[in-house]
Formats: structure tokens, C-alpha cells, sequence
């Protein structure tokens, strides 16, 4: 014993488990130490959540440093872990990066405390003295404007079409300029879902839609005029609009008029249906092209583009799904001259003709910047809608795009209305009554119900008079 | 002679010897302060990372905030919202049903599964104990993942499969039926049976093979039946165990999330038939950012699992002096 003792080099009162602990926490405090030592990157980090996104800039972004500029740092994080870091960071006051570009429903998250609470910089001031407010589409502004004050860069209009199975609608002889209303839609492509294989049940359905898809939901009642909140950010889930077109929705799913099946988007398995022909028509924005092409290539040169038809004659022929923006947080400007050079990059990524092309050609996107509408890039035809100019489509419904609202309950509010569908279609599929006049009846009960519980949380926030609801 | 190896050793001997060189008082002060040296680790850690916590969090559930610059007291006012919430209520009664029906399904059928392989002479019970077991050990997303493939409408496995099965009895099985639609509790009750009844059943396989052999070699010569043994002499000797599988098995229902969050794509379900307490803390605290009504449903859970745990020790003190 006394030899093995004699062999080790450690001291009789420091045993050799200890040693190898005190050992890794020395080594492990000096990494930290060190790097803490480490004098700041000069480098500017963006945070974007989309591959293709960041795809588009990568070039961008590297001819960029080698220009001179600040150099930047781009990183991709799933939107989920971005959203998380952004909210972290704006809660806590530390700093995340110094160009966040942010989905939509995250951004209205940011929105819930006072004005001077929210964690963006704003930019409203300086979009009025370089004439960015007047020089993007209108709509584009909304979801990133609260109070009045714009937080965010846009990044695209994303009007709505409906994408249709050409090659069935065509081989039936169906013409779809005869279609203006919804209602028009239901009876002229009525034909397709004839049961052909006799075991009861339509081939196929004329519509991708299911009442738990909240995105398809909030297309058509922004395309109707309804929604979840006015313009002074009040709810207004229980509106008439709304009432009404939660009923026709119900008869789309139930019942002896229905027209609608589910086909999940994004999932192998609605993919299927798609491609097999379950539904002829799809909601399609202008972000939606890209990712079929990618993921259901069998269907290339066998859709189109027609406008959404419309709730009444002379309506509106188009709506908005999902949005991105560009923004500065505040922690990232710390000393005079931070804003300008991230502001500087900002605008040389999203408001060129350079990225304009790339948008479009990379992703199907229009700019919301209207002096680049009249480019010949939109006008050539789409492989994939059948030689269609998608662009140009596009282009000629983004003036009409609903506007939007940024309200922090947003979501809240939007899986209440779904809530009130879903009840509401079930309820109707259990009574069998498909009748417009107690669907409405019943839409209007649902709605209150949704309309008290939005009531009840914004009631909560004692932030809110300030951040315009009831104000 | 072996010399002192410690202070109160040498204060001992001090003592003993009369010795007025050693320092009595301070020795044993020294003395009395090593045990909190050692401590002290764990101490500042508990007090930093748990203490600190919990009291923040009952301070924020009597706030409402939005970031260091916003904070405004509100008194109970959180927890009152929390009673007239009709979603809370929704949330509570889906998380009782869930932990319902693991209590009264999933945990006799785990019992019901170490008995079966607890029968004498029976061949590959390594490997059926392993096949069983093997499910807990996979990720709660990946199953959640798996599960709402399976329950798809027309392309998912329950479908497709039920209908060629019951197509063989004459019985057309719709491929539109809802199971994620409007059989969601089902859905979440047969994902978590798959996941964790073999992990249950390895509790109730230790206990029995703990049973007395001697106890039960007795009550057969006494002449009881296989039913009366389970009744007088298993039951009561896997008691302690079953507690410990039900508490744990509540705690873990009553903080459903991961599963609902996943195989509803994030969200709680339509209607909020997939709305648990959690994931409803969840939506309030990091997707409206409202961290004090959230912090306000966290200590409720909190005194539902106290009372679930108060529930099941005087249950079982009980049983302890009945018997």
C-alpha cells in the first residue's frame, strides 16, 4: 500500500478523485475565462428561420462583407427556437442578434406592453424620410404596425389564388372564367366530384380545407372583410361577417352541399392526396408555388392560377396567408451610428431590384416595393401553372390584399374562431341540420363565446389601454 | 500511540489531559462550522436555483409584466381570472380525464402484463419483458410524431388498417374517421399506453417476484384459488409499490405536454380537446407572453399535485393501520 502511495504524485491529502474534479474545474474555468477575455466580433449577426431564405441571402450577404460594409454574420434557427430567443431577449433586456427577420405571429407576440416596451427599434420615422411608406404596398406594413408606429421592414405581399388541377378541370369541360363567387365555384365544379367508382362516396372533393386548419380559415375571413380585430385593435370575432362566413364553411364540410376534404399541407400524406387528385383546388400564396414544385414535382404543368372567388359579385378576389419582416432589435443599437449601418443592410437586402429577381425566381415572391411591379420577370410563364404568368397574377391582386392587424392576441383570438367553426361543423354534422339560417344562429352563439374569452384575457393585460385595445 | 487525526480528537484529549494550550472554544467552533462548508455547495446552488425561483414566481403570479420595464402588481387578481377562465377549467377537466384513464386503464394493464409474465415455466420472457419495456425508451416527440401519422384521416395506419379488417366482417370502416379530430383524448390515452405500460409493468414485475413464496405456499395448502391469492397475499404485498406507481404515474399525467403539443401540431387540439394544464401555461406564458397568469396556473398545478400526493399518503397511512 505504502508503495503504490509512494508511486503517485499527488500529496497524501489529496485524494486522486478529487484531483481529476479540481482538475476538470480549473480547465473548464480557464475556457471560460478566456473566452470571456476575448475581444467582441466586429461581425453583425442576422437570424433568419426559413432555408430558402437563407439560401437567397447567403450571396447576398457574402458580396456584402467583401464590399467593405460591416461585415454580417447569417445564421438559420427553426422559427420556433428563433421566436423563443427573440422573446427571451426583449423580456430579459440581452441582447440577440443585431437583424432579426420574423414570421408574422411572432412579431404581433413582441407587441404586448407598452410602446416603449417593444423590444424592435421603430422605424416609422425613418421609412417617412426615405419614402419606403409610400413606395411599398400598403397592406404590407400592417401586421408589423401597432399603435401606429411601423417596427418592421416587409418582406413580401403574399396575396392568395386558388391553385386548381387544370388537367381534371380542363378534361371535364369546365370553364372557370364563369366562376366569380364562391357559390358559382361550388355549382360549375360540381361535376368533378361525381362518385365514378360507385362505392358512395365523391371521388373527389373541390376544395382543401378542414375546420381545424386556421390558416385556411383566416384567409377567407380577411378575404370577406371579417377577421378578429378593428382597425384600433378591438375584438370584433362575433361581427356578421364572420357569423356568415363560418356557416357557409360549415356546409362546405358537412352535409349534402359539402365540397371540402382535407388534405393536409406539408405532410407526405396530404401530399398524397393532392397529387392523387382528392382535392381539385387549393389556397395558394405566392410563397406556395415553390414548395409544390419541390414536393409534389408530379403535378408540374398540370395546375393553375385563378383569383379567389368572391363572397359577393364585384368582391374581393384575393387575401393574404403568413409574412415577413425585417427588424432591428433595440439592443442592438448601443452607440450612435449602430442604427445607420444596420438600416444600410437592411435595405440593401430587401429593398433592391437584385433581390426583387431572387425573391421571385428563387421563391415565387412578390416585392411589396411597387416601382419593381412593372418588371418583365413577372410576366414569363410558369412551367409549373401550366405556362401561366404566375408573377403577373400575383401582381395584378396585391393592391387588394386585406390589411392585417398586429394585436399581441392575435392567435388567442384566430384558435377561438377555429374553435367556434369546429364546434359549430360538428354540431351541425350531429343535428343534420345544414340550413343557412341556424348555422347562423348557432355561428353567432360560438362567436360570442369565442368574443368573451379574447374579451376576458386582453381585460388581464393592464398594459392594454395602452396598446390600443379598448383605448 | 495513534496521534489525533481531528479537532474534537485533540479537544478530547485536551480535555482529558487538562491541557490549557489547546483551543477548546475555537476548535469547536471550527468543528461545528465544517459540516456547512461541505454543505455549502448544495446549499447556495438550492438557494439560487430553487429558492430564489419558487419565491420569484409566486411574486410574478401576482404581476403582470412584459419585460424588466413592465411590471405592475395585480395582487390575486391572476388567480381569480384563473376560476372564471373557461379554458383553465377546460384544460384541468382533459388532464383529470387523461389521468383517468392511465390510472384505470394503463396501470391494470400493466399489473395484468407482470402477472402474465410472472407465470411459472414461461418461455422468452426476457424478450417479451424487453419488447414491452423497449417503447419508454424512445423519445416522447418521436412517438408523438409517429402517433399522429398513424391517426391520420384516409393515409394513417388506424384507418387503412381498420377497414381492412373490418372489411373481412362486412363492416366499411370510413377513412375520414376523426381520430385527431374528434377522438383526441383516445388518441393521447392509447399513444401514452403504448409508451408507458411496459415501463409500469417493470415496477409491478419487481414487486411481485418480492412476494413471500412462503406466504403463498401457505395459502395454498389453506386452499385458496388463484383469485383469493392475488386478493390476500399479492395485493397487499405489492401495496407500497402500486402507491408509488399511481403518485407517480398522476404527477407525470398532470404534466402532460409534450405529446398533445406534438401530435396537435402546437396546438391544443381542436376545440381544446388536447388542452392540458401545462401546455396551456404553455400557450399564456411564452406564446401571449403573459409570464404571471402563467406563473398563477404553474402554482395550481402545484396544489393539485400536493393534495394528489396528501391524498395518496393518508390513503395508504390508512391502509397501514388497517392491516
Amino acid at each position: 500500500m505504502k508503495d503504490e502511495r509512494d508511486r503517485t504524485i499527488l500529496p497524501e491529502w489529496l485524494p486522486p478523485g478529487a484531483a481529476i474534479v479540481a482538475g476538470l474545474a480549473l480547465i473548464s474555468t480557464s475556457v471560460l475565462l478566456a473566452g470571456a477575455a476575448r475581444a467582441p466580433s466586429r461581425e453583425k449577426a442576422m437570424w433568419t428561420f426559413a432555408r430558402p431564405h437563407y439560401l437567397m441571402y447567403e450571396p447576398r450577404v457574402k458580396e456584402w462583407n467583401a464590399s467593405g460594409h460591416t461585415p454580417f454574420d447569417l445564421r438559420l434557427l427553426s422559427l420556433p427556437a428563433m421566436e423563443r430567443r427573440m422573446m427571451a431577449s426583449f423580456l430579459g433586456d440581452v441582447p440577440c442578434a443585431d437583424v432579426l427577420e420574423v414570421e408574422r405571429r411572432g412579431v404581433s407576440r413582441t407587441f404586448g406592453g407598452p410602446l416603449e416596451s417593444v423590444g424592435f427599434v421603430d422605424l416609422t420615422d425613418t421609412l417617412k424620410k426615405e419614402g419606403l411608406l409610400e413606395e411599398i404596398n400598403a397592406p404590407s406594413f400592417s401586421p408589423w404596425t401597432t399603435r401606429g408606429r411601423v417596427f418592421g421592414l416587409p418582406h413580401d405581399v403574399h396575396p392568395v389564388m386558388l391553385g386548381y388541377r387544370a388537367d381534371l378541370v380542363e378534361a371535364a369541360g369546365i370553364d372557370v372564367s364563369k366562376i366569380e363567387t364562391w357559390e358559382d365555384f361550388a355549382r360549375v365544379m360540381k361535376p368533378l366530384m361525381a362518385d365514378k367508382n360507385g362505392d358512395g362516396e365523391p371521388d373527389r372533393f373541390l376544395l382543401n380545407m378542414w375546420e381545424t386548419n386556421q390558416d385556411h380559415l383566416e384567409v377567407l375571413l380577411l378575404q370577406a372583410g371579417g377577421g378578429f380585430f378593428d382597425e384600433h385593435e378591438r375584438p370584433i370575432l362575433d361581427n356578421p361577417v364572420n357569423v356568415r362566413v363560418l356557416a357557409t364553411i360549415a356546409t362546405w364540410l358537412a352535409g349534402p352541399a359539402r365540397i371540402a376534404a382535407d388534405a393536409p399541407n406539408f405532410t407526405a400524406a396530404g401530399n398524397k392526396l393532392k397529387a392523387d387528385g382528392y382535392v381539385v383546388a387549393s389556397f395558394f400564396p405566392d410563397w406556395m408555388g415553390d414548395i409544390w414544385k419541390h414536393e409534389i414535382p408530379s403535378l408540374g404543368g398540370k395546375m393553375k392560377l385563378m383569383p379567389l372567388p368572391a363572397w359577393d359579385k364585384g368582391g374581393r378576389r384575393t387575401s393574404v396567408w403568413g409574412g415577413t419582416m425585417l427588424g432591428i432589435p433595440k439592443t442592438a443599437v448601443q452607440k450612435p451610428g449602430d442604427f445607420d449601418k444596420l438600416w444600410e443592410f437592411c435595405k440593401a437586402l430587401y429593398i433592391s431590384d437584385q433581390f426583387m429577381r431572387d425573391l421571385y425566381r428563387e421563391g415565387g415572391i412578390v416585392t411589396p416595393v411597387k416601382k419593381y411591379w412593372s418588371d418583365p420577370i413577372f410576366d414569363e410563364p410558369n412551367a409549373y401553372f401550366s405556362g401561366q404568368p404566375a408573377g403577373r397574377l400575383y401582381i395584378n391582386q396585391a393592391p387588394n390584399v386585406p390589411m392585417r392587424n398586429s394585436s399581441p392576441y392575435n392567435t388567442f383570438a384566430m384558435y377561438r374562431v377555429v374553435d367556434a367553426l369546429v364546434k359549430l361543423t360538428e354540431e351541425a354534422r350531429q343535428a343534420k341540420r345544414y340550413d343557412m339560417a341556424t348555422l347562423e344562429a348557432r355561428a353567432r352563439v360560438f362567436l360570442k363565446e369565442a368574443q368573451a374569452q379574447v374579451e376576458s384575457a386582453i381585460q388581464r393585460n393592464v398594459f392594454m389601454d395602452q396598446a390600443g385595445g379598448g383605448s | 500511540m495513534t496521534p489525533p487525526t481531528s479537532t474534537r480528537g485533540a479537544t478530547r484529549i485536551a480535555e482529558a489531559v487538562g491541557d490549557a494550550h489547546v483551543p477548546r472554544r475555537r476548535s469547536r467552533g471550527l468543528a461545528g462550522l465544517i459540516p456547512w462548508l461541505f454543505l455549502s455547495p448544495f446549499l447556495v446552488c438550492f438557494a439560487l436555483f430553487t429558492l430564489y425561483p419558487l419565491v420569484q414566481s409566486v411574486v410574478l403570479s401576482m404581476q403582470t409584466t412584459f419585460g424588466p420595464g413592465a411590471t405592475r402588481f395585480v395582487g390575486v387578481s391572476n388567480y381569480r381570472g384563473l376560476m372564471q377562465d373557461p379554458l383553465f377549467w377546460t384544460a384541468l377537466r382533459n388532464t383529470a380525464v387523461y389521468t383517468l384513464g392511465s390510472l384505470f386503464i394503463q396501470l391494470p394493464l400493466a399489473l395484468g402484463l407482470a402477472l402474465g409474465l410472472e407465470t411459472p415455466n414461461l418461455r422468452g420472457r426476457g424478450w417479451v419483458r424487453l419488447l414491452l419495456f423497449s417503447p419508454s425508451m424512445v423519445g416522447v416527440v418521436f412517438a408523438a410524431m409517429m402517433f399522429s401519422l398513424i391517426f391520420e384521416k384516409q393515409t394513417g395506419l388506424a384507418n387503412q388498417g381498420l377497414r381492412s379488417l373490418l372489411s373481412m366482417v362486412g363492416v366499411d370502416w370510413s377513412l375520414d374517421f376523426g381520430w385527431l379530430q374528434q377522438h383526441v383524448m383516445a388518441t393521447l390515452i392509447i399513444a401514452s399506453l403504448w409508451m408507458y405500460v411496459g415501463f409500469n409493468m417493470t415496477f409491478f414485475s419487481a414487486a411481485l417476484q418480492n412476494v413471500r413464496k412462503d406466504l403463498i405456499e401457505a395459502s395454498v395448502v389453506d386452499g385458496a384459488g388463484p383469485i383469493r391469492r392475488f386478493w390476500t397475499v399479492t395485493v397487499p404485498a405489492i401495496r407500497p409499490v402500486a402507491g408509488f406507481v399511481v403518485l407517480m404515474s398522476v404527477i407525470g399525467s398532470f404534466q402532460l405536454f409534450e405529446l398533445p403539443f406534438i401530435m396537435f401540431n402546437n396546438t391544443a387540439g381542436p376545440d381544446n380537446r388536447a388542452m392540458t394544464i401545462v401546455l396551456y401555461l404553455f400557450q399564456n406564458g411564452f406564446e401571449t407572453g403573459d409570464l404571471g397568469y402563467a406563473s398563477a396556473i404553474g402554482w395550481a398545478l402545484a396544489v393539485i399535485l400536493v393534495a394528489c400526493a396528501a391524498v395518496q399518503r393518508l390513503t395508504a397511512r390508512g391502509e397501514e393501520a388497517a392491516t
